[in-house]
């Protein structure tokens, strides 16, 4: 099967290439990249990293497949040493003391990572706009937004400026930019990924998950960072898919939701080209069941209360006391607030804000209970759904990337942008974006902790449509 | 005695209004009629067993943890986190 890390591994292997070479070039590309795609680069560890693995292979040393093989981060995990910043003005000169579990995995399997990426600040956008590092550029036309919020990590996959990079996604954040700039991206089940030293925007949705180029990366670097960790107590234990067992579809029955189709606000060419790639997976003997599902504008409100509920707690605790950019005041109260109030975006601040209304005695009930109560909805839907079809397909976006600067103007168009991936995200359940069928890909969603079966049937799609 | 805290203050973020569009999105839900009104969360249930918690240990963080952790302090002095003066309402 296609894969980049494999190609790569057999070249060190060969001595085709030097890893010291391949970090550097991949640097080099980095540092001169006009995309807005870069927060920092770790140029000095990942030459020395390079270094080790060159000598390694000399020795005649076996290497792991991951070894020596250059990635990104977004810039919203812990990377012990590094600046982490989050994209905001708050943390511009914060560095981690620790290192996230999902990235020391793939440090412990060799893999070198190169940059931390620029995304939306605190994972707050659907765009890459709202960050300090300027808006981040589409990979394939600069004029339009990356998508968000893991857009720096999707355009530098696009680009080949890092072989695979590791996005967050709590409302649709590695699946939006993978399809704004057609490649890969993961967001698997909640809690079979390590959350551990990830920036918390909205916990109960949070996942961190990889972006690569082809399906097989996207499985190597699953299988790497999968598994219980003991700092992360909603993590759970998770099986291997090996290559086999993705080689060959057994998919028998896919839904769609009707009314994500139905509606005025698809764009026409995204329905057509759904449509017609429904019709093709028809031909293939698959049976293709319509579904019925909430409302856009439900799934979009609950998904929006109850993140900017959980965002407004966790990030309460960036106050400038322990770190951050402190800026003084009167006294601790007012020097928290102006703090807060000079360092954290508008987007931000519109979340926190609506979070502890949402929060607040006299809205919770209304709100806040019903958001929680709707998403039981959302998710039992989900669970009668998985009884009736293997997999449900859908577009990633209801219309094509916006042009740099729209979505800061019209923040409710943007939250409505994430119609199709936020209930996804409310269920927890485990969607891949393919960068096929619609301008923007298709996702692909199944049941919690059928990863396998998602990339079984993204293998076939990929010669099917 | 409560009191009524606005959201600037509640959010520690100075002259914070609630924002008309995130009012429309709350509007939505307002409206909504769930089945029932109270989360049993027994969909997503992610808690860990009582059975199955990690131990209560204590672990000594390495030294180059601690260094940075007294980096990132915004103020410092002799090692120690310097805060602001602390008043009482």
């Amino acid at each position: 099967m296609d894969s980049q890390i494999k190609q790569l591994h057999q070249q060190l292997v060969n001595k085709e290439i030097s890893c010291t070479t391949l970090v550097q070039e991949r640097l080099d590309l980095l540092k001169k990249n006009t995309y807005n795609s870069v927060n920092s680069l770790l140029e000095d560890t990942a030459l020395a990293l390079a270094t080790k693995v060159d000598a390694k292979i000399a020795n005649g040393e076996e290497i792991g497949l991951l070894e020596g093989i250059p990635f990104g981060i977004k810039d919203v995990y812990m990377v012990q040493g590094t600046y982490t910043t989050a994209s905001s003005d708050l943390l511009k000169n914060y560095k981690s003391a620790y290192t996230a579990t999902a990235i020391q995995k793939l440090l412990d399997a060799g893999a070198i990572p190169l940059v931390k990426e620029n995304c939306d600040s605190f994972g707050h956008g659907s765009s890459s706009e709202n960050t300090i590092f300027g808006a981040v550029k589409n990979a394939i036309n600069p004029e339009l937004v990356a998508g968000g919020s893991s857009g720096g990590s999707a355009v530098n996959v696009a680009k080949d400026y890092t072989v695979f990079s590791i996005g967050g996604d709590t409302g649709g954040s590695i699946r939006q930019p993978a399809g704004y700039n057609k490649i890969y991206g993961l967001k698997p089940t909640y809690g079979r990924i390590s959350r551990y030293g990830i920036m918390a925007y909205a916990s109960s949705t949070d996942c961190v998950g990889p972006l690569a180029k082809t399906i097989e990366d996207i499985r190597i670097v699953l299988n790497v960072m999968s598994g219980k960790d003991g700092k992360d107590q909603t993590t759970h234990t998770s099986s291997q898919i090996n290559e086999e067992a993705i080689k060959t579809n057994n998919v028998k029955t896919v839904g769609y939701f009707k009314n994500f189709i139905d509606n005025d606000a698809i764009d026409p060419k995204i329905k057509a080209d759904f449509l017609a790639a429904i019709e093709k997976i028809k031909a293939t003997g698959i049976e293709v069941r319509e579904l019925d599902f909430f409302k856009s504008d439900t799934l979009v409100s609950t998904y929006y209360t109850l993140a900017m509920a959980e965002t407004a707690s966790n990030l309460s605790r960036l106050d400038g006391t322990n770190y951050g950019n402190r800026i003084e005041g009167e006294n601790l109260k007012d020097t928290y607030s102006i703090t807060r109030s000079e360092n954290f975006s508008e987007e931000s601040k519109r979340r926190i804000v609506g979070g502890n209304q949402v929060l607040s005695q006299g809205f919770s009930d209304e709100i806040y209970l019903k958001g929680l109560a709707l998403r039981d909805q959302i998710s039992q839907n989900f669970e009668k759904d998985f009884e009736e079809v293997d997999l449900i397909i859908s577009p990633v976006t209801p219309n094509s990337p916006p042009k740099i600067g729209d979505s800061l103007k019209d923040p409710l168009a943007m939250y409505l942008s994430d119609a199709y991936t936020v209930g996804f995200s409310l269920g927890q359940l485990p969607t891949l974006t393919v960068p096929q069928g619609t301008e923007t890909g298709l996702q692909i969603t199944a049941a919690k902790n059928q990863e396998q079966t998602i990339l079984k049937f993204a293998n076939f799609l990929k010669e099917t449509i | 005695m409560s009191k009524i805290m606005t959201v600037d203050i509640l959010s520690s973020i100075k002259g914070a209004q609630p924002s008309e569009t995130v009012n429309k999105l709350f509007e939505v839900i307002k409206n909504a009629q769930p089945n029932n009104n109270n989360s049993s969360n027994n969909v997503n249930y992610n808690c860990v067993s009582v059975n199955d918690l990690r131990e209560d240990v204590v672990i000594e963080s390495p030294i180059l943890e601690k260094q940075i952790i007294k980096e990132n302090f915004p103020k410092e002095k002799n090692g120690y986190l310097v805060v602001s003066k602390v008043i009482e309402d």
